[in-house]
């Protein structure tokens, strides 16, 4: 009762303050924004975990539910302030990823996860291309599209379909405190192959670059540029984490503070030097948890006292920042295709689970942990748009509306899939 | 020599403490910490770009809505001799404002310096900011004479907090919308306290500090989008958390302690590399430091006169030190009225670094 009167209050402070004509504050939201995400959608978080369902979608319900499309009271100045944390918030929960990707621990079943990654991905592009291939003339994208331009429309189109969302998924992990086969066998599936993913996509770049006149086919600087993001943000990544890894064997203190200076280091310092923060952050937190074994209490308390805050903005913003206008006006489209990949990811992930041998009782739940799309689709979506402004940005369109739909029934269905593998809360318990 | 001796001994006895570094919770770091911002900045290395500076502009308003509410609560939960104490402070407060307040202005007026801003609010902004001093370290607590200076350094920052949103709301829309403008700064601060009342005593682990990080932001944003100060929301907020019953103001004050030292490092640093050189500032720098000595020497003197039995005769040496305060109301004012505030934001925060080297030479042998 306590908590809903204070959400109460929150609410209608914001409302008033905002809707108060305020010429003196020259723009100054982001601190509202930020107090706003961080007390209301922690409550209406707590809410949904009340109704069993993740916190996760409760933060992103509450964005878009007072974010600019519906209720306005984050508007939508705020809504971009609140992405400032973006960049953060990705690090962090990529570094959270490594830090869980015990070696020792995954060697065992790593075999099965890398067969079961790569069945379910080769599955789902031997049946994504040719049925994206039969509907192209009905999908608003590029109808007039033909032969091989065609086709390599096609297979950028599956690629971005396709990919997972590691955020959502470590997200989820993190805040139901999640651990055992269920999780890892998804948090490392996710990694791989939207890994394997991000080179398919570059590669399908350049096919349609080429089909349409507008790269030759041998540009070797593309294999360059490929292995410097992917070699060059691991190694990267890995320094930072050995120099985090000595901190915390040797210093030990404001553990929190570092952690995040840290994300914050190769979320700005990374895309400078073209890194990839997401790959870099994630090599950080493997050589913090494999070489350096430097994971204690302190580490575990900076994890969970850091990431909370930031998982609630980044996931508020992102709720606010839901283009409802493109799901309104795409969503039969969006929906149909939603469908599409939601059954296909069911059945291709329950054949490559039984090819490659993995546990029934885990297997038969994997398909619940890959319907979450999140960043790494949106990023992949605004190259295409960026690049091909004329259809790129129906594609946008398209991927923009799939992603608001995945983004709200993913987490859900992991959620339960966790809650039915009784995994949620084993990350407290001692290893 | 032997003085020199003394003093030299005394600035290396402070440079080896934690708090010189920043790392002790008590004391303010200005000297090192400005002259690290103004060398990070764009006009130093430019490790911190003028758009990382405009960025650490959020870091102001959450920073001085936590200072509020620091002194809120410490002003509610003051008791025992309370009322004398009070009078004491707020004698000595109103004293140093006095002073520097007329002083400047009537230097400013002699010799018709070129401001953006007018006289009146140059003179009464430095004033203000020379008001706040700095509380004694907590270590050093154990002699009498500091430990009622210390006493007197939590609640001299109220008039400053006051008078200052009482400035700002007049700079910002005339004096007609005073009233207005001051109920609608309260109420914000009482509703948010309301909020945080509701929310602190029953959360525990990482979501009480979501729901602590969440409170401060959300008073400092209110303020700094409503164009008013944060301060003084942070005050009624703390007040109110003080004044209740329940022990939000316990609960707040321990989740602060782990926040206010990375906030005020980041206050610090801003303000550091935010400084823009100017003939204004460096003009108004010396009769700011002056001044504000004189003034606290004779407020320290008036407050001794006034209680006798609470403030020593020498208290006004022991408040030299100003504290962050001080460049915290500089920098609301530059949020304010933007570029005419920075020649003040240069004096009051270059001032600071110099006053604290003061207070090391001015402050009285210590006795138990």
């Amino acid at each position: 009762m306590r908590r809903l009167a204070a959400l109460g209050i929150t609410i209608a402070v914001v409302w008033v303050v905002v809707a108060l004509p305020n010429p003196a504050s020259g723009g100054r939201s982001t601190a509202l924004a930020l107090g706003f995400a961080l007390i209301a959608a922690a409550l209406t978080g707590t809410l949904f975990q009340r109704i069993r369902l993740p916190r996760v979608s409760g933060y992103l319900v509450f964005g878009m539910i007072c974010g600019p499309y519906l209720a306005n009271i984050i508007t939508r100045p705020m809504a971009r302030d609140l992405q400032l944390v973006n960049g953060l918030a990705i690090a962090l929960i990529a570094m959270i990823a490594g830090l869980e990707l015990n070696y020792a621990r995954l060697k065992p079943r790593l075999g099965a996860m890398t067969r079961l990654g790569s069945i379910t991905v080769g599955l789902l592009y031997a049946a994504m291309i040719p049925l994206l291939w039969i509907a192209w003339p009905w999908l608003p994208i590029y109808p007039e599209a033909a032969g091989v331009t065609r086709l390599a429309l096609t297979i950028l189109l599956t690629t971005v379909i396709v990919s997972f969302s590691p955020t959502v998924t470590i997200a989820v992990i993190a805040d139901t405190r999640a651990r055992g086969p269920l999780s890892e066998m998804v948090l490392a599936v996710v990694v791989i192959t939207d890994l394997a993913l991000i080179i398919l996509f570059s590669i399908a770049m350049q096919f349609v670059r080429w089909s349409s006149g507008a790269a030759t086919a041998t540009d070797v600087s593309l294999l360059a540029r490929l292995l410097w993001e992917i070699i060059g943000s691991f190694a990267f990544g890995a320094m930072v984490g050995a120099l985090f890894a000595l901190y915390l064997r040797h210093v030990r203190r404001e553990v929190t503070i570092v952690l995040i200076g840290v994300c914050a280091l190769l979320s700005e310092l990374g895309p400078r030097l073209h890194f990839e923060p997401l790959l870099a952050a994630l090599a950080a937190g493997l050589v913090v948890e494999n070489i350096a074994q430097a994971s204690g209490d302190e580490l575990k308390e900076a994890v969970e006292r850091g990431a909370l805050p930031v998982l609630i903005v980044f996931f508020a913003g992102a709720g606010a920042s839901l283009h409802l206008d493109a799901l309104a006006a795409i969503g039969v489209t969006a929906a149909v295709v939603s469908a599409v990949r939601l059954g296909l990811i069911r059945g291709a992930s329950n054949v490559a689970a039984r090819v490659a041998g993995v546990d029934p009782a885990t297997g038969q739940y994997v398909w619940m942990g890959l319907i979450s799309q999140a960043g790494v689709t949106l990023g992949l979506t605004i190259l295409v748009a960026r690049e091909f402004p004329d259809w790129g940005l129906r594609v946008q369109s398209l991927m923009v509306a799939l992603i608001a739909l995945h983004e709200l029934i993913g987490p859900v269905l992991f959620r339960a899939a966790l809650a039915r593998t009784g995994e949620i809360g084993r990350m407290d318990e001692p290893r | 020599m032997r003085r020199l001796a003394a003093t030299a001994a005394r600035v290396r006895a402070t440079l080896r403490t934690r708090a010189a570094l920043g790392l002790g919770p008590a004391t303010t770091p200005i000297m090192l910490l400005v002259p690290v911002g103004v060398l990070l900045g764009p006009s130093g290395t430019g490790v911190l770009p003028a758009s990382a500076v405009v960025r650490l502009d959020v870091v102001i308003s959450i920073g001085l809505a936590t200072l509020g509410l620091f002194v809120g609560i410490a002003a509610g939960t003051q008791r025992g001799a309370v009322r004398r104490l009070a009078s004491a402070s707020t004698a000595e407060g109103a004293v140093t404002m006095l002073v520097v307040s007329a002083a400047t202005f009537a230097l400013l007026r002699a010799w018709s310096v070129p401001l953006e801003l007018s006289a009146v609010l140059t003179a009464a902004s430095l004033g203000i900011a020379a008001a706040a001093s700095a509380a004694p370290a907590l270590a050093e607590r154990e002699y009498p004479a500091l430990r009622m200076a210390a006493r007197v350094a939590d609640l001299d920052d109220v008039l400053p907090i006051l008078a200052g949103g009482v400035l700002l709301s007049v700079t910002a829309s005339g004096t007609g919308r005073l009233v207005a403008d001051l109920l609608l700064t309260v109420g914000t601060g009482i509703a948010i306290g309301l909020g945080g009342w509701l929310l602190l005593e029953r959360a525990e682990g990482a979501e009480r500090g979501v729901f602590v990080i969440g409170t401060l932001a959300l008073l400092g944003g209110a303020a700094a989008y409503l164009g008013t100060s944060p301060l003084v929301v942070g005050l009624t907020a703390g007040l109110f958390w003080a004044l209740t019953p329940g022990r939000a103001d316990q609960v707040a004050a321990a989740d602060l302690r782990k926040v206010q030292h990375p906030l005020v490092v980041l206050l610090l640093i801003t303000a550091g590399a935010g400084l823009e050189v100017s003939l204004i500032g460096i003009w108004l720098f010396a009769p700011y430091v002056l001044f504000r000595l004189a003034g606290k020497l004779l407020g320290g003197w008036v407050a001794s006169r006034i209680a006798p039995q609470v403030a020593p005769s020498d208290l006004g040496a022991y408040l030299i030190s100003p504290g962050v305060l001080g460049i915290a109301f500089s920098l609301n004012l530059q949020q304010v009225v933007a570029e005419p505030a920075a020649p003040i934001v240069f004096a009051v925060a270059t001032g600071a670094v110099v006053s604290e080297l003061l207070a090391l030479i001015v402050a009285p042998a210590r006795e138990s």
